[in-house]
């Protein structure tokens, strides 16, 4: 090979194949390849390996001149896939305490042995259990409802005086107690105790059965929140709501979802949901609002209040929730109309408030909310996104589940598209490959950014029929483009993205760079003041920072301020569950955060106007899209593989 | 006592020279040139700044006489409007800079008769000329492709350019050296957004003329007045992508109105009809050039007249 | 200079070191949620500090000051009508809004023999402009050698506006004064020749004076607007002396700059521009800062463009002006003619009115109460729904005008379409255009 020949054309005229799904311009990563000797190669760009894979002597066969003799070992598909899959960030929930269940925990399982009556001990049942807990847990004041009491004497009797008592000491607004008899259970079972940490966003809702005796999450199970179909954003389903009778439709379809994935979340652990004693929900306002059956409206219309932003905690049995029917469900704390409980949990989940530099929170979901402030101030708002971000609203959007593209790749010289799918475990262990059945949030900002980048799409969002591709074209829907032909997806049907779903997309992301941007300046400080971006989100750990920038959904920061956190809501919801004094620090972030109401400034609708944009009508603050954008334009490499084609 | 220094905006950008027309010498026919633009200032602020040209005037010609026009304005052209070329001739009699040729969009409009309704006025007049379609956006790619072709080299400017249709209406500008009038509804972003869009397909911004749209006085002359000044500033600051001489079209906007069209049946307190007709398009006009504008397209000799007074007052 | 909320924040309790007003901090006294959320309002100035009791001395004597207007407020008041002008802002309205309209008064001489029927016709001039009832601001009385006082006399019983005295001769400028007793007039004008008796007079009469330089001199303007303020008149007008286009507009401007930019004292005052009888200059001056425009005639024709004009400037950018909502007939239309509704946001309803008045296409349109906003705002936020489409219907009497029972509704409330026939039972609803330009098509093909 003459000295200067790019690796990807010399493996080429080896009549071998080496995959350059981005069309050689080293945006992919994924023609990876390894060379014995360094020092024989020059590379042109570095930028998507990581320091482990240049120390272990990969370079980029797309950006890499030969200039000796060298070996190149093209290292197997599955190991690229494996290293880039390493890539993201993985939601592994780290607890910000060593969990101690006696310190920390209200709930409490108790062994009881109580004295069985005779005729000269005619105590009564429930003086005799006290009796008992009184002298063996040290607890004299104890509480109990009715439906436990009707139970009481059957359940004593047939355990034969050997119970378990599961008390509940004191909760957020009685933190001095009584403590209050949940359940007895027959025998001494004092080797797990359940609870449930919810999340109810607008679009998926998410939970993590936990053991409380541990504090480990046993399983967890998330699904689209069945009120869906009433409407995909809160307003549409606040309106409906205030229909005559579908306030209890809507609460009674938020239960299901509940209890559908509290079930899998329990068949997965091996338990029944009613031995689960307590769940913590975190959700916005309106989420909370319909799952207590509580009106709705006044959200939606000036001046936006809410019923409660601090619910009490409620039994199950009044929600129709299926843990056990006396259990507590504690619903966290929000702060306004929108901005639910799921905000302080998120700034709980994410130590925010605990730092001194100015941190800005994100949670992109249906409802962007959005935190900016340190340990001395916060301000907060939030912003109808839409759910597209969460596969929702788009023709062929779906869950991050089995069979979702979740990232693509996309030609530059042919504008074929090259994908990756959220492997079925199965067929992945067969060596099969699993078949795309639709493209989740990230694969759609993957989508779009590549889209953008390739020129497929102008700033606008327009589809460029001039590029002559035969992806792209006018379906039943106007213009889209074809990611997955029916050949080789699941259903047989092509995956497309359509220009309602490019709008969808636009506006979505456009919604939350605007709501932070306004925030930030309604406070007269700038995002140069940020020091940390923290990314929650029940999608959140997946998105790709450089993707999402390249298409203006996140501020272009260095990737280093960018920390996804996952879905923080949850987390926030668990650590709730877990530990009494972070259930009262969120009340206080609750109380001292600072809401913006948006719709209130007239600058909101401004820089949604220009955010309307890829990556924004200012490109100014987008430098490293701009330097992408010129490379584009002007890129020798990308030549010289077309004048070879 | 220290003295009071004149306070300078020390503006880093500015405006586009953009030049309509282009005589035998460029390629065209037109007997002079047009150039607007290339502002270092806010409108007629010399003391800190240039104003190399003032801005233009444009006179509105119609293919046909339009029905939907009062008479007051009919009349003031006193039998010109029946045929194009005489309309155009007399645009330029009353001093016009520019000549807008208008399509209406009636039955005999098609690219045939749209070539030939622009060589009849190309040859009736030396001024550089702005076409502009019949308004709808299929209907307007098919004249203004043929309108291209037909005045190939002229530098015509070729209206309007809109997010929906401007591939269709750049390409013929690209293709036979016209410039476009970029028009997006009344919004500083969505007109720095068109500009980037057309500047992407590769016309140079030297052949961009912005239209943010307006209203008419007393029918939301407020909202275009904010965004033109607005875009200007953005201009001066240094914002490449607005720094486009800006057309409005006043005439249009206040010859719909009540007020401009209504003799009778109005309130007395509105005045006398022909002088009210009249001040509200000059009015529109003047306060649109000290919002920013570049080039106004207007329809009536009179206010033709009063603007010119005006911009020549503060031309100096 | 204005503070951010973020720095007026540091001033106020949560962020005092002072243990004592730190335990104030976010008490909600004040009415606000948290100190952010106050430092917010104060920032907007749409609170006043003095609802927080605990802020400390150093930090009120800060925020007092960065509070302070930069061009003074200047008052002026006929026996019926007063009239604000100054404490402007901004250099253009968009950075916040325009507060105080300057005011239109038109210029009698006091040798002439219609000076009080002229101001009678200004008082009496009155124009609806969207709802709203729109009226000039007062008289101009000019010395030229006749009898000053009589004349002033005369155009004050005729028009109750306040009044603008124009004489440098402090004689007959105190002739003026005694006549307009009373009332609070501009006294025009304290010049390098005349400003210690004039000074004198004004702080005798307690009216505010106006100061003029000569020709665009605004160092000698602002140095002889300094010694009259050191005479003793703090309430004063700025009169650059410039009676054309172009340095008007340079003077106005940097005037205007040295105010805002500069925080320039001795300039922090109104400007009032004389124009004559050019109706360019004075729109010009409307949009470039004057506090008060003198025109040479009263012209009806002449007057409204120039109020609507000034209406329009000095709409708030951020609250758009709305037209009052009810039925608005359209090119005369017959019983028989189509029925719209749209919201009452003036360029919803303009662009309405407009295009269906330019087809020439009859119609009757019905303008719903929606606050102001446009159609797909209003929706959002519940103020265009069906409930309150039906009123619309119901409460303007249109049933009695029309003989059919077909609305149509604005294409982008395509989902109303169920419950407005629900709420109107008997109606049959149709489905316009979502834009306004569509809707002549749309008459002509799907009406009839």
């Amino acid at each position: 090979m003459p000295t200067g020949t790019l690796i990807v054309e010399a493996v080429r005229q080896a009549g071998l194949d080496l995959n350059i799904p981005c069309g050689g311009q080293g945006r992919c990563g994924r023609c990876a390849v390894l060379v014995d000797n360094r020092q024989a190669v020059r590379s042109r760009s570095e930028l998507r390996l990581s320091q482990e894979d240049r120390a272990a002597g990969y370079v980029l066969a797309c950006q890499t001149v030969l200039e000796g003799d060298v070996t190149v070992t093209i290292p197997p598909q599955e190991r690229i896939e494996r290293r880039l899959v390493t890539d993201r960030i993985a939601t592994k929930v780290t607890l910000p305490f060593v969990y101690d269940p006696k310190q920390h925990q209200p709930m409490q399982l108790m062994a009881l042995t109580l004295d069985p009556p005779s005729m000269d001990d005619q105590t009564d049942d429930w003086s005799r259990l006290k009796r008992a807990m009184a002298l063996q847990h040290g607890i004299s004041e104890l509480t109990i409802d009715l439906p436990t009491l009707r139970k009481l004497g059957t359940t004593l009797r047939e355990a034969n005086w050997m119970v378990t008592a599961v008390v509940e000491l004191d909760t957020w607004d009685r933190p001095q107690g009584p403590p209050r008899l949940v359940d007895v259970v027959p025998g001494h079972a004092t080797n797990h105790l359940w609870g449930a940490a919810v999340d109810v966003g607008t679009t998926t809702v998410s939970l993590y059965l936990v053991d409380l005796l541990s504090g480990e999450i046993a399983a967890q199970a998330a699904e689209y929140n069945a009120q869906i179909k009433r409407g995909e954003d809160v307003i549409s389903r606040i309106i409906y709501a205030s229909r005559n009778g579908n306030l209890q439709e809507m609460q009674a379809l938020v239960v299901d979802t509940i209890n559908q994935i509290l079930e899998r979340a329990c068949g997965r652990a091996g338990i029944r949901p009613s031995e689960v004693y307590k769940m913590t929900v975190a959700g916005n306002s309106t989420m909370i609002h319909l799952l207590l059956g509580l009106p709705a409206n006044s959200i939606r219309l000036e001046p936006f209040i809410t019923t409660i932003n601090q619910p009490p905690p409620v039994q199950a049995a009044e929600l129709g929730i299926a843990i056990h029917p006396q259990a507590h469900v504690d619903c966290l704390p929000g702060v306004a109309s929108y901005v639910g409980a799921d905000i302080p949990a998120g700034i709980l989940g994410s130590q925010m408030c605990e730092s001194k530099t100015v941190a800005l929170f994100l949670d992109i979901g249906t409802n962007g909310e959005m935190v900016l402030g340190d340990c001395d101030w916060l301000v907060s708002c939030a912003c109808s996104a839409g759910p597209a971000f969460e596969g929702a609203g788009v023709r062929d959007g779906m869950r991050a589940t089995v069979g979702a593209i979740e990232e693509v790749w996309i030609n530059s010289q042919t504008y074929e598209p090259t994908y990756r799918v959220i492997p079925d475990p199965k067929l992945e262990a067969q060596g099969q490959p699993t078949p795309p059945r639709g493209i989740c949030g990230s694969g759609l900002i993957s989508l779009l950014a590549e889209m953008f980048i390739t020129g497929v799409i102008d700033k606008a969002g327009n589809l460029n029929f001039d590029m002559g591709s035969p992806r792209i074209r006018r379906g039943e829907h106007g213009p889209e483009y074809v990611v997955a032909w029916g050949s080789e997806t699941a259903h047989g049907r092509d995956i497309a993205i359509t220009k309602v779903d490019i709008d969808n997309l636009i506006r979505a992301k456009a919604a939350i760079y605007a709501g932070f941007t306004v925030m930030a300046r309604s406070v007269g400080t700038d995002l140069s003041t940020v020091e940390r971006v923290l990314v929650g989100g029940s999608f959140g750990q997946y998105i790709n920072v450089e993707k999402a920038i390249q298409i203006g959904l996140l501020p272009d920061l260095p990737w280093e301020k960018f920390h996804f956190l996952g879905n923080t809501a949850l987390k926030g919801a668990l650590l709730a569950l877990l530990h009494r004094e972070f259930r009262h620090h969120l009340t206080t972030i609750a109380q001292k955060m600072t809401y913006l109401e948006l719709s209130a400034d007239n600058s909101f609708y401004e820089a949604f106007t220009s955010a309307l944009f890829l990556p924004h009508t200012d490109l100014a603050h987008f430098p490293s899209v701009a330097e992408v954008l010129a490379a584009r334009r002007n890129n020798p490499i990308s030549r010289s593989v077309q004048g070879g084609s | 006592m220290p003295g009071i220094e004149v306070p300078k905006e020390k503006w880093s950008g500015k405006v586009r020279e953009v030049t309509l027309g282009a005589t035998a010498a460029e390629g065209g026919t037109r007997a002079r040139t047009v150039t607007v633009g290339g502002e270092t200032t806010l409108p007629f602020l010399k003391f800190e700044g240039e104003i190399p040209h003032p801005p233009a005037i444009a006179i509105e010609v119609r293919d046909q006489p339009p029905s939907d026009w009062p008479a007051l304005l009919l009349q003031a052209w006193d039998g010109a409007t029946q045929d194009v070329a005489e309309w155009a001739k007399a645009a330029e009699a009353a001093g016009a800079d520019l000549v807008a040729l208008r399509f209406n969009a009636s039955e005999q409009l098609s690219a045939p008769y749209a070539r030939q309704v622009l060589r009849r006025v190309l040859s009736a007049t030396g001024l550089p000329l702005v076409v502009f379609g019949p308004g709808q956006a299929d209907w307007d790619n098919e004249v203004l492709v043929a309108v291209a072709e037909e005045g190939k080299g002229e530098r015509l400017v070729l209206g309007v350019c809109e997010e929906k249709n401007y591939r269709t209406i750049v390409a013929a500008a690209l293709a036979h050296g016209h410039l476009v009038d970029a028009r997006a509804p009344m919004d500083v972003n969505l007109s720095k957004q068109l500009n980037i869009l057309i500047h992407d397909m590769g016309l140079p911004v030297e052949r961009i003329i912005m239209d943010p749209t307006t209203g008419a006085l007393g029918y939301g002359i407020e909202y275009g007045y904010s965004v033109m000044e607005r875009l200007r500033i953005a201009a001066l600051q240094g914002d490449s992508m607005t720094q486009l001489p800006m057309l409005v079209t006043p005439g249009e906007e206040a010859w719909r109105t009540k007020e401009a069209r209504a003799a009778e049946g109005v309130p007395a307190a509105w005045g006398d009809y022909v002088k009210r007709a009249i001040n509200w398009e000059v009015l529109t006009a003047s306060t649109l050039i000290h919002s920013g504008a570049d080039i106004v397209v207007l329809r009536h000799p009179e206010s033709l007249r009063r603007v010119r007074a005006m911009i020549n007052a503060l031309i100096g | 200079m204005a503070l951010t909320g973020l720095q007026i924040y540091k001033l106020l309790p949560a962020s005092s070191t002072n243990p004592e007003v730190k335990a104030h901090a976010n008490c909600k006294e004040c009415g606000y949620p948290t100190c952010l959320a106050f430092a917010m309002k104060l920032a907007a100035k749409q609170a006043d500090l003095s609802l927080c009791p605990y802020v400390e001395e150093e930090s009120k004597r800060q925020l007092e000051e960065s509070a302070a207007p930069p061009i003074r407020l200047i008052t002026v008041a006929g026996s019926a009508k007063k009239l604000e002008v100054g404490n402007e802002l901004v250099l253009h309205r968009h950075e916040k809004t325009f507060y105080h309209p300057p005011g239109l008064f038109v210029r009698v001489k006091d040798t002439q023999p219609d000076a009080a029927q002229v101001a009678k016709a200004v008082a009496d001039y009155t124009v609806d402009y969207v709802g709203m009832s729109l009226s000039l601001d007062g008289v101009a009385v000019e010395a030229a050698g006749g009898d000053f006082g009589a004349t002033v006399a005369a155009v004050k019983a005729a028009c109750p506006f306040p009044l603008i005295l124009m004489a440098t001769d402090p004689a007959t400028a105190e002739a003026g004064l005694k006549a307009a007793q009373g009332t609070t007039p501009l006294l025009w004008a304290a010049s390098a020749e005349n400003w210690q008796a004039m000074a004198q007079l004004a702080a005798q009469y307690k009216v505010p004076l106006a100061v003029l330089g000569p020709n665009g001199d605004l160092n000698a303007l602002a140095d002889l607007a300094e010694q009259v303020k050191n005479a003793g008149v703090e309430d004063l007008v700025l009169d650059p002396g410039t009676r054309d286009h172009a340095s008007s507009l340079a003077a106005f401007t940097q005037l205007r700059r040295l105010a805002l930019r500069k925080n320039e004292r001795k300039v922090g005052y109104p400007l009032i521009a004389f124009a004559g009888d050019d109706i360019t200059l004075a729109a010009q001056h409307i949009a470039k800062y004057a506090g008060f425009i003198v025109l040479d005639q009263f012209d009806p024709a002449m007057a409204y463009p120039l109020i609507v004009l000034r209406a329009n400037l000095f709409t708030d950018p951020q609250k758009p002006i709305q037209v009052l909502p009810g039925v608005y007939e359209i090119n005369h239309p017959g019983p028989s003619d189509p029925l719209m509704i749209t919201t009452n946001f003036s360029i919803t309803y303009f662009s309405v009115a407009n295009e269906v008045e330019s087809s020439g296409l009859p119609g009757w349109l019905l303008v719903a109460d929606a606050e102001g906003m446009s159609v797909l705002t209003a929706w959002a936020a519940g103020k265009f729904d069906a409930e309150r489409i039906a009123k619309t219907v119901k409460s303007t009497g249109i049933e009695q005008k029309i003989n059919h029972k077909r609305l149509i509704i604005p294409g982008h409330v395509a989902v109303l379409l169920g419950e407005i026939e629900e709420e109107l039972p008997g109606w049959e609803i149709n489905v316009g255009p979502r834009e306004a330009v569509d809707l002549p098509n749309y008459l002509k093909t799907r009406w009839g």
